[in-house]
């Protein structure tokens, strides 16, 4: 039912005010094409990586040495793909609502490294490339993952700061 | 110095409380007497060890470049910060949920203090990384 307290006026004022709304829309940052390339490729990477973990741990990969699971490996496997899948959440959910991407990409960085140096401090013995080809060749290409990380984190278009005039 | 650089006397509290865990973690484990080693020569020992050996490597470099960047490039103080911030959780993480069935501390004392103050540290530095992160732009 028509609301006759509603006239003209208010009407036209509705319908000049709805531009408005349009140029709201500018806010949202588009991130370039290439950005979007290497995020796809981060998640991609990870998620290969955790289903790698996985395929592993159930030893359905097909490797030499035998001893490789038996070495305490396989718990240290089993909780860095539960924590590198939270991180990569963090990460696309950030990224979806433009929010503090910079820091998950920070925290994803540091915490890749950081396992990086661990392996190589703990199981340098045990990850040789002929032990297991597919985890090693992934083992190999992480400083791409780490690489790609770091890029994303510096190109990535942030929202505007409010400034606080002294 | 401090007054100009419009951090609150928290945060400097914060950084002076994760600094002093640090030099005690630097003189904890650069001063473990040799009988304690030989007591725990065991392969899980020594592995920590190293493993020990190459984190306070990367402390002291980090107790060296933070005050260079928080005076020199305020800018990339918070990123830095947020940085050690989420190593030390990673390495908590690590040490206690990750690793817990292979690596093992010496048995020491200071090593046990140590340890239990780790939480402290990591509380300093997650207040030191929100005070950065979230303090407004500042302009003349």
């Amino acid at each position: 039912m028509k609301d006759k307290k509603t006239n003209n006026r208010e009407f036209t004022s509705i319908l000049w005010n709805a531009p408005d709304k349009h140029l709201n829309d500018k806010d949202y940052i588009f991130q370039s094409s290439t950005f979007r390339l290497v995020l796809g490729f981060i998640n991609l990477y990870g998620l290969i990586l955790t289903i790698l973990f996985f395929i592993v741990k159930g030893n359905l990969v097909g490797g030499v040495n035998n001893n490789f699971l038996e070495s305490g490996f396989l718990s240290v496997l089993n909780a860095r793909a539960i924590l590198l899948l939270l991180l990569l959440m963090s990460l696309n959910i950030s990224a979806y609502f433009n929010y503090g991407f910079k820091y998950v990409c920070l925290i994803m960085l540091v915490y890749m490294i950081n396992s990086a140096i661990d392996n190589a401090v703990l199981f340098s013995g045990f990850t040789h490339f002929t032990d297991r080809p597919y985890f090693a060749a992934f083992n190999a290409s992480r400083p791409l993952f780490i690489i790609a990380l770091f890029w994303v984190m510096i190109f990535h278009k942030g929202n505007k700061k409010s400034i606080k005039i002294a | 110095m401090f007054e100009d650089s419009q951090l609150s006397k928290f945060f400097w509290f914060a950084m002076s409380v994760s600094y002093a865990f640090c030099f005690f973690a630097l003189y904890t484990f650069s001063t473990i007497p040799e009988y304690v080693l030989e007591l725990n020569n065991t392969a899980q020992n020594n592995i920590t060890m190293k493993l020990s050996n190459v984190r306070l490597v990367i402390v002291a470099l980090a107790l060296l470049l933070y005050p260079i960047i928080l005076f020199g490039f305020f800018k990339y103080a918070k990123y830095f910060t947020v940085a050690l911030t989420s190593w030390a959780v990673a390495i908590y993480i690590d040490d206690y949920f990750v690793l817990s069935e292979i690596i093992k501390y010496p048995e020491s004392r200071l090593i046990s203090l140590a340890q239990s103050l780790r939480p402290i540290m990591i509380v300093s530095l997650f207040c030191m990384s929100i005070e950065l992160v979230f303090r407004p732009l500042t302009v003349d």
